[in-house]
């Protein structure tokens, strides 16, 4: 096991030092071809004085004359940029100026919390719909599942949301204050927009809604890894050693399902950290998808790669824990 | 080279029978029936905007802006017109092409780079498999939507000309090289089952070539999966297009797609406008909805075991 | 194995120990298969008495898993039902009881013992939580005490370093070793049946005989009745005490192992016993029977071996289904013609 950890672990590595490659190779690429983008600090098209330009450039670290020729990966500057990183520095932001990194130290938090209610509404929702349909096999409930899960999964996360802030927030929050009043958590949780005053209450319903994100693949999964173990010869034992049908659903049927279930929940987080920038750039959460969605619009290139670099890394480790938890669920696994 | 056809046939013949069952066990499904129906209508009105309309949605009156459609589906304006007094019946039904153009050109390519990627990967195993692989690896860390908005931020364009190929090219290509990764695995995890296959290997020992097991064997195998995430993927592309038109990098105006009329109907939709957002809501929705049902139902009829 | 009976658990309420073991009494099975109905068990009777053993031999497809799941009360509903009979044990119609009693029943009195023990036994969980997980469902034991027990009965069944194998999954053990794991489940609880489908069928010769040598001396320890399953007359014939030859869902022969293999009373098991390799018959061809088995869902009419049957009369076999006959003092055969062929004359 040790072995393999480590094994796992220097892999998760070299795709890490891979991607960091391929984002610094496609924003020379991207110098290269189109330009300057210090030239953006100046505001577009004027023609700023050249002695300020190099000043912006080395600022910048666009001051390599690699960035003159394209298809030149631009590995000195590349080298600099991971010894950046590794000192924790991310650069400024253009706008306002300020430490990449120490607004990351705010941004994934925030993000992190979202996550957590919306890894538990997907978890949740999926096993419980996933068991109910394949309990009712080919029946009404079996369909109705699956048609409402799709249904859920085709509406594209901003859309459910910009729905929600626009329809039903305002309504919600007005019911909920005469009721139980501004300051309760009845009155906060409904909000249409982020509330740093109530840091947990107003990210619940944002999470919910990203928790909608692979629910229909999920749900599938859990149907059919249900269905492929009560149809199973061990569960047939289980039923002849005179178990209970509560303990043959938990001890036989769901310990099994964890399996697969465990390797989507891993699969789907990739989705959901799409989903959190329109998430949390239309619910005004100060998270990392709110920085990309910032970042967008104001064309900081910068914010975009720090942006991905976080994605990726996060990515990179969900999948190893994906990869670890299976080998402790699974002990058919070898780990050699 | 007689005996190789033997192989070869009993292959063929499972295969056949395989995509019949499947296409039986779809057509009577009422579910994907209608799928089909509104997947027919969708690319109709990509193919021929003409049967749909007769307004051309770049004429637009001011004056007439923002007509709410009193007469629904009837009269001059069925759907009412936009915020710029354009026709917007004309308007959803001219931005239907570019935006399943984009889907249909992001899902070909991808199925093709995914496909040959994972055939190779699967086939020759060594080297050309752990290439591959780490590419997989790392491509698949940068989600499909977090790679669309990197290149299309770092290589924005100025606006379209309103010509098809220049409307779609960019998102195209973005979404392409972040969208080929799913495809690759199951056709290079299909490839590996298949030349495993005790008939794959009788060939090889009686001296078939690599190219003739490739397409004899492993090419009708590793389609199999790949047909049975194409819809869905389809579906896919069309909201990741939706969520980068309202980030402003998707299809770029003059030209329309469904996500632009989405990004552009969320300004109306509070001010008592709400056409101008649902109307295109519902019909992305109700398009995914087909593409991913019709999905559903394809991946069950080639996966009997899962039903 | 006094210890391990609890007080209430070893009781079936009603039951008279006087009464035989296990009874079976016109058994009958359909699968609900598309909206039609299809026999798999059409009326199966037989005995089975302490200490002794019945062997239930038929061509996959005949019966005789489907007969043994129904006993247990553990077939898949739907799409399989019974549809009519009675199981009695220790003169209790099984069949009549509530589900919590059934459950009991299982494991507490009749166990089972299935083929493939890769499939049967789950991979996730170790056999010692397998075993143990019997005694602490019915026994109320704690984890320290089934583990032990646990140890115990691997031990039992020739399993050896059982205290370190406890802990150790499934797919570590070999296929011998499994079927062994699969025969201290069954054996857990000290059941008076166990019923054995198929024990040795995935199994290496060698292994065959070391799992049936074990199986006989549990029996023999234990005075269980024991119901073993094959489709393989050959395993049987130096461990049981009456056969039950099935076909078609019924049981075409049933007498006692001598009887049958000196003078057997139907065609079918006369054509069974010919397709075993002798090795006092060397040289002589192995001979096969022709066709194949019967499809459920559309049985020939008139007798169902008919159309494979050597000793067949064309027109009354195939109008007419032959009843019970009796061709000797305890010998049964569903044959029109069953005296004749019991003094080979057919």
């Amino acid at each position: 096991m040790g072995r393999y950890v480590i094994r796992r672990l220097l892999q998760a590595l070299l795709t890490l030092f891979i991607t960091l490659f391929l984002l610094h190779y496609l924003t020379a690429l991207s110098v290269q071809i189109r330009g300057n983008p210090a030239l953006l600090f100046f505001g577009g098209e004027r023609t700023p004085d050249p002695a300020m330009l190099a000043q912006i450039e080395r600022l910048y670290g666009l001051d390599n004359t690699c960035f003159d020729r394209p298809g030149d990966p631009c590995l000195g500057p590349f080298v600099e940029r991971l010894q950046n990183y590794a000192a924790g520095d991310f650069g400024t932001t253009l706008n306002g100026n300020r430490d990449v990194g120490e607004l990351l130290t705010i941004y994934i938090p925030n993000t992190l919390r979202l996550f957590i209610f919306s890894t538990i509404t997907l978890v949740t929702l999926a096993m419980v719909l996933g068991t109910w349909a394949a309990r009712r096999r080919g029946g009404l409930i079996d369909h109705s599942v699956r048609g409402a899960t799709i249904l859920i999964d085709s509406v594209p996360v901003f859309l459910i949301l910009l729905a929600y802030v626009y329809i039903l927030a305002v309504p919600l929050t007005n019911w909920a204050r005469d009721i139980w009043g501004a300051e309760s958590f009845m009155g906060q949780v409904f909000r249409p927009n982020y509330n740093p005053d109530y840091p947990w209450t107003t990210i619940i319903i944002p999470g919910i809604i990203v928790g909608t994100v692979g629910l229909a693949t999920l749900t599938r999964l859990v149907r059919a890894s249900q269905l492929e173990n009560l149809g199973s010869d061990f569960v047939r034992t289980a039923k002849a050693k005179g178990l209970k049908t509560g303990r043959i659903t938990v001890v036989h049927v769901v310990r099994n399902s964890m399996i697969p279930i465990v390797t989507g929940v891993g699969y789907t987080f990739a989705f959901a950290l799409s989903g959190a920038v329109l998430t949390e750039g239309i619910m005004g959460i100060p998270g990392m998808g709110r920085m990309i969605f910032q970042a967008v619009q104001r064309q900081e290139t910068n914010l975009i790669i720090v942006g991905l670099t976080v994605t990726a890394v996060v990515v990179i480790l969900v999948t190893l824990v994906v990869d670890l938890l299976y080998a402790v669920l699974d002990p058919r696994i070898r780990y050699d | 080279m007689t005996e190789l056809t033997a192989p070869a046939a009993g292959a063929d013949a499972p295969q056949a029978s395989l995509w019949k069952d499947a296409f039986r066990a779809m057509a009577r499904r009422p579910d994907v029936l209608f799928a089909s129906l509104i997947m027919l209508f969708v690319f109709t009105m990509a193919a021929f905007p003409g049967l749909f309309t007769d307004k051309d949605p770049t004429r637009c009156i001011g004056r007439e802006a923002r007509g709410r459609p009193e007469t629904w589906f009837r009269g001059e304006h069925p759907l009412g017109t936009d915020a710029f007094g354009c026709d917007f019946a004309a308007t959803i039904v001219h931005g239907t092409r570019p935006t399943i153009t984009l889907a249909l050109s992001v899902i070909v390519l991808s199925v093709l780079i995914g496909m040959t990627l994972g055939i190779l990967a699967g086939y020759f195993g060594g080297w050309i498999d752990a290439v591959i692989s780490r590419a997989l690896d790392v491509f698949i860390v940068i989600p499909l939507m977090m790679g669309a908005i990197l290149l299309l931020s770092l290589f924005r364009g100025r606006g379209s000309s309103g010509n098809l190929l220049e409307t779609v090219a960019p998102a195209a290509i973005a979404l392409t090289l972040f969208g080929w990764m799913e495809f690759c695995r199951y056709a290079r995890a299909a490839t590996i089952e298949t030349k495993n296959l005790d008939y794959v290997t009788a060939a090889r020992c009686l001296g078939a070539k690599d190219r003739r097991i490739m397409f004899r064997h492993v090419l009708p195998n590793a389609v199999v999966p790949i047909t049975a995430i194409v819809p869905t993927s389809l579906g896919s592309v069309i909201v990741v297009e939706a969520a980068l038109a309202v980030l402003g990098i998707g299809v770029q105006p003059p030209a329309t797609s469904w996500g632009v009329l989405l990004s552009n109907g969320t300004q109306w939709a509070g001010g008592g406008y709400i056409y101008l957002f649902g109307i295109p809501l519902g019909l992305l929705i109700l398009t995914v909805f087909s593409f991913a049902t019709f999905g559903d139902a394809l991946r069950d009829a080639l996966d009997p075991k899962l039903r | 194995m006094a210890e391990t009976t609890g007080p209430a658990a070893d009781v079936l309420p009603g039951s008279d120990m006087n009464a035989p073991l296990l009874e079976v009494e016109d058994l009958r099975v359909e699968f609900a298969v598309r909206g039609r109905r299809i026999p798999a068990v059409r009326g199966v009777n037989f005995a089975l008495e302490q200490g002794k053993t019945l062997a239930v031999v038929g061509e996959s497809g005949s019966g005789k898993s489907v007969t043994s799941q129904a006993i247990m009360g553990i077939l898949d509903s739907p799409p399989g039902f019974v549809t009519g009979g009675e199981v009695r044990l220790r003169g209790v119609d099984l069949l009549q009881q509530d589900e919590e009693t059934r459950r009991t029943v299982r494991g507490n009195h009749i166990a089972i013992v299935f083929q493939d023990a890769l499939s049967a036994l789950n991979p996730v969980w170790s056999v010692g939580f397998q075993l143990g997980e019997l005694y602490r469902v019915h026994r109320g034991a704690g984890r320290r005490a089934a583990e032990q027990k646990a140890i115990e009965l691997l031990d039992q069944v020739g399993i050896p370093d059982a205290k370190n194998r406890v802990g150790h999954y499934p797919h570590q053990f070999s296929g011998g070793m499994r079927q062994r794991v699969m025969i201290a489940m069954a054996l857990a609880l000290d059941p008076e049946v166990l019923i054995a489908d198929e024990p040795t069928t995935a199994l290496d010769v060698t292994v065959q005989a070391q799992i049936m040598r074990l199986l006989r001396r549990i029996q023999d320890e234990r005075n269980m009745g024991l119901i073993l399953i094959t489709h393989d007359l050959g395993v049987v014939a130096d461990v049981a005490d009456d056969v039950a030859v099935m076909y078609a869902g019924q049981i075409v022969e049933r007498a006692n192992i001598h009887d049958v293999f000196a003078r057997p009373a139907h065609p079918y098991t006369k054509a069974l016993l010919r397709a075993i390799p002798r090795v006092d018959a060397v040289g002589r061809e192995l001979e096969v029977i022709p066709g194949l088995p019967p499809n459920p869902a559309a049985l020939p009419s008139g007798c169902p071996f008919h159309p494979r049957c050597r000793a067949a009369d064309p027109e009354r076999c195939g109008d007419e289904e032959p009843p019970d006959r009796q061709a000797a003092e305890g010998h049964l055969a569903r044959c029109h013609f069953a005296e004749e062929v019991y003094r080979d004359e057919r």
